[in-house]
Formats: C-alpha cells, structure tokens, sequence
C-alpha cells in the first residue's frame, strides 16, 4: 500500500496528532533533559497504544496525578518554572498529558497548537540555518494534521471516504508555499520593537562564552566546543595571527583560588595614544547571554550607545547578549597610555588575599628583588617559567587549596588560565599592577566570505602589567612556554583537546573547505537573516526610498505587498478551479494569432472555424489573404488533419513560429 | 452558558433574516456567487489566531526572526486557508431539491443534488435545512453528488423548507463559509395511519365511482410512471414513442371492492383523529388491491386505484384545513 493509497479514517485524526507530538518532542531532544524526552514519547506510545485497542487510557485522576507529578519533577530539576527551557519542558509534558485525554476534535486542535507553540519555543531557543528545514517540515506536519482534522470532523458527520495522505500533505504544503511570499513581505516590513516589551532570563544552560570569573582550570569546558563565538570582518589588511588577541572580561580582583572582575571603582578613561594604524572591522556577535561584547584587543571606543566603554577598555552592553548583535569597532594593537595610573587602579592592581600562596610570594619577592627593574622583574618571571619544566596542557592535574603554589612548585602543567593567574599573582606579590585578561586568541580566515571565525576553542586568557611611561602591556605567559599557541589554533597544538570530530575536520582539508563554506552560508544567514531587526529594517526602508524611515513608511510599504499578495492568492486560487481546461500547445498558439488578428480589428467570432475564418479575412482584407490563408490552413491541418503526419512536432514548430513572426497592421483609414 | 447560548442563537437568527432580505428568494438551480458567501473563522479559528498574536508578541519582544519568520507564515497560511475555504463553495450548483411525502411522525431524506464545474475536487460540503444537522459530501472535480437530509415530519400539513444552508469548513477547520438558499421546497407531510375502524364496507350500489369501472374484466386503470420491475408488455411505447416519459399502463381486476371513504364515516373524536383514520384507510385500500373514492368537505376524488390516486387523496388529508 502506497502512501497516497492511505486514507482518512476515524482514527486517522489522532494518529496525526501523535506524530505532531512525536515530532514537536524530539525537535527539542537534544536541548532538555532525556527524561523529559523520554516521558513525552512514552505518553504518546500510551495514547497510540489506546488507539489500538492494546492499552487503557488513564482515568481523570491519574491524569491529574501524572500531570502534577510532572510538574514537579520540572520544578525540581530547574529550580523554576520561569523561563524557556523549563517552560518548554513543561508545554511538551503538558501536550502529551492531553494527548493521552484526546476524543473530541477540539482536544486534537489543542494539541496541534501546542505543538505549533514547541515549535516556536525551538525557533527562540535554536536559529542556526541547520534547524530550519526541520522547522519547516514540523510546520507542514502540524498544518497536515490541521487539514486531516478538519476533514474527519465531528463526530456528528460520518467520515467520507477519499482524501489521500499525499494530497492532505501536499495541500498543507501549496497553502504554506503560497503564503511564503507575504511572509517574507511581513518579515521585511512589519514594524519590529526597538527594544523588549518584557524582560527575558535565560537558563544557566543558555550561557556560552566566557563568564566573570576565572579559576585556573576553568576555560576547559569552553575550549572543547567548537562551536561559533563571533565572526569579524576587517575593513582593509587583518592583523597578524600575534596580534589577533580579542579581549573579554578582565579580573582584578583574586581571592587565591578564582579571579573575579571584583569591584573595581571606575575611573577616568585614558585615552589611548595609538603607536599603529587602528584595525577597522565588524563584529557578528552570538548570543552569549553575557553583558561583554568582544573587540580586537584594545578597542577604542564604544560601538553602541548602550554600550559601555570601561577604563580597562571593556565593552559592558546595559543588557545581556540574547541574541546575535553586528557591531563596527576600531582597535589599536599597539596603544600607549598618556596619563599616570591612578593611586587607587595600583592599589586595586597589587591586591593579593593575606596569606595565600606563600611560596609563590616568596618566589616573586626574591625575583623582584634580583630584577632592577619591573621590565626585568617580568623578563625573570617568564625566564622562571621557561626554564623550569612547565608544559602546556589542556588536561592538568588537579590543584590543592593553594592553588598557585601548587602550580608553580608542584604539577607545572597547565594551561592559559593557569599561566596567566600565577603570572599576575607573581607580578602583584613583587608589587607591580598586574590583572587578568579574558578573551579569545586567534581566528580562521574563511576564505569564502572572507570573514574570521572565532570559536569557544579559541579561548584564552592573558595578563597585562603596568610599566610606567608605556602603560598597561600585554603579556602572554602561556606564549613562553607554548610559543605554538599563538600562531596555530589550539587544534594544532594539542590535539586532543577537542571532540574527536573537530579533529577530523581539522585533518582533512576538503571537509574543513565544506564546512567553510556552509559557514559562510550561515554567516548570511546570521546576519540577513536572524540578525535582520529593528536597525537592519530602518536601513532596508532607507534603501528603498522611504528618507525618513519611520513605522509609518513602513506601514505604507506593507499596505501595497499586502495588496498586491492578496490579488495574487486570489489569481493562483481563482486559476486552480478555473471551468476551462488549459489548451494544448497548439491551442495556445491559434489564441496567440486570433489575439493578433483581433487587435486589427478583425476578431474571430465563436461560431467560424479556421477555414471560415480564412474567407472571412480574405473578404475584409484581401491584402491580408497570401499570408493568413496557408497559416489558418495549416492549423486546420494541425487540428483536425491526418494524424500520421511524418513529423507532427516539426510542423507545430513551424506554425508557432509563424505566428510569432506574423506582423500585421490595422488598415490606415484613407 | 445558557443565555450566551441563547444570545449566539438570536445574532444567527437575525443573520439569516438579513441575508433572506439581501438575497431575495432564490430559484433552483442556482450557482453560488462571491455575493452571497459568507465567511468567519470557526471557534478553532478564532484560536488560531489566538495563537499567531502571543507567537507575534513572543517574536518581536524577543526580536528572534526565525519566531516572526514562523508567525507570519503561519499567518499567510491562514489568509490562504480562508481563500481556499471560499473557494470550496464558490461555483458550486445546488440544481434539485425535493423530498418525497411522508406521514407524519416518521422521518424521510431531503434529497439535494449538488453540481461542480471546476476543476477542484470540493470536499466536505456540507448541507443543511436551516440550523438543523449537517451531512457532509465530496464533490468530485465536474460532477455531481447527492445528499438526504434526514427530515422529521412531526404534524401532517403542507410544510415549507424555507432555508437550507450551505457550509464547509474544508481544507483547515480555520473558517466557516456559508450560505443560505431560500428556495421554496414543499413537504407533504400526510396524516399518521391511525385508528382502529375497520374499512368502510364495499358499497355495491358504486354510486359515484368512476364512469369505467364497471368496464369489462381487466379494465384499464391509467397510465403512471415507470417502475423498476414493470413488466415491458405494460409500458405504453406509443406515449414514448410521443416523447412522453415512460409510463406503463394500469390494469385493474374486475370486481374490486369499492371504498366510499368520507370525513363523516370516520367516526373519531377530533378531526385530526379523523384525518389519521381515513389515512389508514387508505393506506389498507391501496394495499388491499380496492377501488376507494374519498369525500371531504368542498372536495371529492372520484374511486381510483394505484399510487398516484392514493398520493392524491394522503395529499387532500394533508393540506385539509389549510
């Protein structure tokens, strides 16, 4: 049996509404807890089950009980019931406890609008252009289950035999094509919101990226994710690999195990006195649902204006990064610092918690006390960790409750995070500023949009010293003991950091080429796309014409697709259902030249045949007669001749082109 | 409930009754123009649209255009369902409606006969008189259907079918369009068979009878509408030939017995009791094979067998008093 062969039945409403369900489950397995996965289809295989006849459906209580019995499970694995994942998680358990209640149509249109409510709630959460033809088979399903609902109908009305499963698809399918074109009309000029009508928390799950704190050790689980952190495009020549270090949160403040940004008054802002040319690029930020928003190390001013620019050249957006922002940016790779620092940024700067780590202050004292200078106390350090062993890896022991001394005396392995807080923990305990630097390290040309990707892998945490006269300076401790890290991703450096498929895309060169291309296709996607909003459509307004972008132009704009969709729909519908079959070929070229000769003023009327229509033309226009004569006999000999004509096809040819070179003028009157 | 209930059942009324006005009365057959369909979404529409707005507010609070990607294309889906659901109607012949008499108290079909000329497939049209249950039916791409709308004949009389109306919610379940029909559709509803008195005796005098009933043995009877399982002996082929339908001739045996069946001889309390009884008598008559003749104030049918004679006396006992 075929599946157009498939029709509707009385039961086949509700074996639609279980694939809805199914299918609105597993499009978010991936993102919730397998439990919930798991209980959802194992809800739907019960109400399958009672379609059959091979189970009972659940009485009013037990419903009550299994639904509430849910709920709690949700609150006590999210700890809330606010917000996307755990409401997610609550509407798939909630469709599936109606599903297993299911008798009557309205029952079936709930589910099929929750269903059509997981799917939005998977557009919010995923928007990567892989989800999409998911997506949009999910929405076909659940308008095909529309359309199987509607046709059984009530109870009240018996089902009438005959509409396939192939035809309920693919009408569910032509209404969604034709309405593809106003949704992209209304996804263009709907007036979108410059800003949120209401507030929006994401999950701890939903954060990526790097967060406030660091703890020697705690960039391992960004660096396994190959996933995308930002894409830049640079306006003019990219800085060399050495300089492309991008800068995220900075910690000031160390409590002996984890650095925090701490609180750290602001000050003045220092301008900076650029030694190069600056760096102009664009950012394509991902959602890290963290305030920071990522610049080339060291930005110059604020891209936005709800951005803030900090004194130790941050950039702190007013809201989290909920979704993907497109920035422009100048950065200078070699600035210099006019002003002194001030007493309480070195008092802030040379902080350490009493008491901790003695051995390396100790260390650092004595180095200090060697080195004549702070240029030389730091050329030390870096000696110190160059000469004594140290190696880089991702996978270190673990550190003691002194954590620094530890690293420095006893494993000395480790990896950018370690590095870099013993570092500036030397440097602080010798009583040089010194803080922490957060961001990311490198960048991979794709060369098919000539874009640098940035990945989570990239990761990277450095230090930076104040040096009277030329300011505060980078200075990367994990670059002495693995030099390689700075001009090769973290891939070539240990490759065993990273999943086992990253690796294999590293290794070889045509995936790697594919892939870049697919992320160039994401790219324009992220940005034309999922990054079109309330900017991107006030410059689309621009560029057609509106000067003074505003809702009401907007308004206008969408007024005229609107109409002009509307007489299309109407057109395309009216057309499918027209009385009059579609001529043939033939037909359509004798149509072409009774409109030809119709135009000259010598119309066809219904009732004359080719022939009679030949006599009627040479009457009116004799002139006419020596061309239009063969030409109505050949359709005439076309139409209603001998069929064995050697070539049928070669004649039709000749006749439509005769047609098409027929030029004939109305009779000038004298 | 109740009252929402009943103020839902005045608004339609009062719909109706302005459509009746607007359209005038119609005359089958007739085809459904763009003027007279009507259009609104269904309770699952209304939903829907629930649906789009807090999706539309989701979307644009979040700025996430995948989610007003989706929005507005399930919207756009909408506007298309509501098209195509207009168009299910739109062109669509209603071209006969008749139903058959009944007796009052059992239940007959309406029989509508739909026709298409398009080139769609129309699904789940569904027929009703007035706001009474519907009966669904495909229409295939050109050609016709037929549906029975159960009716119930309650009293006997001569009952007018004012409305029928015209529906589909077809392909989405998303919106309702419709149309009322007030074609004049007569129901005969004949008296309920009743009553416990025997026949009136065979009255040998056949005063009043049918001048030719006393004619020879198998006397001829008339002419009346072909039936499957005529015999084709009866079947009169010179009126075919004549381009009349095909009618078979009626022959009676000689000697039935006659039936005077009058108002006065059913002898029951009220005239409805009376008009059941004469409609029982007749009923046994006709099957019995007798000639009867049937008497009411202002109107007499002269003796007669066969069906059309017994439609025409139920008929008289229907529209008495009206």
């Amino acid at each position: 049996m075929s599946a157009g062969a498939l029709k509707v039945t009385p039961r086949s409403p509700l074996l639609w509404v279980c694939a809805v369900s199914a299918a609105a489950i597993l499009l978010h397995a991936a993102q919730v807890y397998a439990w919930i996965t798991i209980a959802g289809l194992v809800l739907v295989g019960w109400r399958l089950a009672a379609a059959f006849g091979r189970a009972r459906l659940p009485g009013g209580t037990v419903r009550i009980g299994l639904g509430l019995s849910l709920v709690a499970a949700v609150f006590a694995q999210f700890r809330t019931l606010n917000g996307l994942a755990p409401g997610t998680a609550m509407l798939m358990l909630m469709v599936t406890i109606k599903l297993l209640e299911t008798r009557t149509r309205r029952d079936q249109y709930i589910v099929i609008g929750g269903a059509l409510f997981l799917l939005l709630a998977a557009c919010l959460d995923r928007q990567a252009l892989a989800w999409v033809p998911l997506y949009g088979t999910d929405a076909l399903l659940c308008c095909s289950a529309l359309a199987v609902v509607a046709y059984a109908g009530d109870e009240a009305l018996p089902v009438p035999p005959g509409l396939g499963t192939r035809e309920i698809v693919g009408l569910a399918g032509r209404t969604l094509l034709y309405a593809a074109p106003l949704a992209i009309l209304l996804f263009l000029f709907f007036p979108r919101l410059p800003g949120h009508l209401w507030a929006f928390t994401p999950g701890d799950d939903a954060m990526t990226g790097l967060g406030d704190t660091l703890t020697p050790g705690g960039i391992t689980r960004l660096t396994a994710s190959y996933a995308i952190a930002f894409r830049v495009r640079f306006d003019g020549r990219p800085p060399p690999p050495a300089e492309r270090y991008w800068r995220g949160p900075v910690m000031h403040e160390f409590d002996g195990a984890t650095w925090s940004a701490g609180r750290y008054s602001p000050g003045e802002i220092q301008r900076l006195n650029c030694l190069s040319a600056p760096y102009r690029y664009r950012v394509y930020l991902e959602p890290t649902f963290h305030a920071w928003w990522l610049a080339l190390d060291t930005v110059m001013a604020s891209p936005a204006p709800d951005v803030r620019y900090t004194d130790d050249y941050q950039l702190i957006a007013t809201q989290p990064v909920s979704q993907s922002q497109t920035y422009d940016a100048r950065s200078c790779a070699h600035p210099q610092s006019l002003a002194p620092l001030s007493s309480a940024a070195r008092l802030a700067d040379t902080q350490l918690p009493p008491g901790r780590n003695p051995r390396t202050r100790a260390l650092a004292l004595q180095l200090r006390h060697r080195a004549g200078s702070d240029v030389g106390f730091i050329r030390a350090v870096l000696t110190f960790l160059r000469t004594n062993g140290f190696s880089y890896s991702l996978t270190p022991p673990p550190l003691g409750p002194e954590p620094i001394d530890d690293f420095l005396f006893d494993t000395r392995t480790g990896f950018c995070g370690h590095y870099a807080s013993a570092f500036v923990d030397v440097m602080r305990a010798g009583g040089v500023p010194a803080r922490v630097v957060t961001g990311y390290l490198g960048g991979q040309l794709n060369p098919y949009d000539g874009t640098f990707v940035v990945r989570q892998s990239d990761a990277h945490a450095w230090a930076e010293v104040w040096l009277d006269g030329s300011g505060w300076t980078r200075v990367d401790p994990t670059a002495v003991v693995a030099p390689e890290r700075i001009d090769h991703g973290i891939l070539d450096l240990l490759p065993n950091a990273v999943s086992a498929s990253a690796r294999i895309v590293h290794a070889w060169p045509w995936l790697n080429a594919t892939l870049q291309r697919w992320d160039a296709l994401n790219g324009w996607w992220n940005e034309r796309v999922v990054g079109f909003n309330y900017r991107a459509q006030l410059n689309l307004l621009g560029d057609l014409g509106f000067h003074s972008p505003e809702l009401r132009d907007a308004a206008y704009a969408f007024g005229v697709a609107l109409l002009a969709w509307l007489a299309w729909i109407s057109w395309q519908l009216g057309r499918e259902g027209s009385l009059r079959p579609r001529p043939d070929r033939l037909g359509r070229a004798y149509a072409r030249l009774c409109r030809k000769l119709s135009r000259i003023g010598l119309p066809r009327p219904p009732h004359q045949g080719p022939l009679a229509y030949a006599q009627s033309i040479t009457r009116h226009r004799p002139d006419l007669a020596p061309q239009l004569g063969p030409l109505l006999e050949s359709y005439a000999d076309l139409r209603f001749g001998p069929t064995s004509a050697p070539t049928p096809d070669h004649d039709l040819r000749k006749f439509e082109r005769s047609v098409a070179q027929l030029s004939v003028r109305r009779l000038q009157p004298r | 409930m109740i009252r929402v209930r009943k103020l839902r059942e005045r608004v339609r009324e009062w719909a109706a009754e302005w459509a009746r006005r607007r359209q005038g009365p119609d005359r089958l057959p007739l085809t459904l123009a763009r003027r007279r369909l009507y259009i609104l979404p269904t309770r699952a529409g209304v939903a829907f649209g629930a649906l789009l707005l807090t999706m539309l507010a989701a979307g644009l609070n979040y700025a996430n255009s995948l989610a007003l990607l989706l929005t507005f294309l399930l919207g756009g889906f909408a506007l298309v369902a509501m098209h195509e659901c207009h168009r299910n109607l739109l062109g669509l012949s209603l071209l006969e409606a008749a139903a058959a008499p009944l007796f009052a108290g059992t239940t007959g079909n309406l029989r509508l006969t739909l026709g298409s000329a398009s080139r769609l497939t129309r699904r789940r049209i569904q027929v009703a008189v007035a706001n009474e249950a519907a009966v669904a039916l495909d229409l295939p791409a050109g050609g016709r259907g037929e549906a029975a709308l159960p009716i119930r004949a309650p009293r006997r009389g001569l009952h007018r079918i004012d409305r029928l109306r015209v529906s589909s919610t077809h392909p989405f379940g998303l919106f309702r369009a419709w149309t009322w029909i007030h074609a004049p559709i007569t129901l005969i509803v004949y008296p309920r068979p009743s009553g416990a008195l025997p026949l009136p005796a065979d009255s040998g005098a056949r005063s009043g009878t049918h001048p030719r009933s006393t004619a020879g043995a198998d006397e001829w009877l008339g002419l009346r509408p072909f039936r499957d399982g005529d015999s084709p002996r009866q079947v009169a082929w010179k009126a075919y030939a004549r381009e009349a339908p095909l009618l078979v001739k009626e022959y009676g045996s000689a000697g039935s017995p006659l039936r005077q069946l009058s108002l006065d001889a059913a002898r029951q309390p009220d005239i409805e009791s009376r008009l059941e009884q004469l409609a029982r008598w007749i009923v046994a008559a006709e099957a019995g094979g007798d000639l009867y003749s049937l008497e009411l104030p202002g109107q007499r049918i002269m003796a007669h067998r066969g069906s059309d004679h017994r439609h025409k006396c139920l008929s008289a006992l229907a529209s008495y008093g009206s």
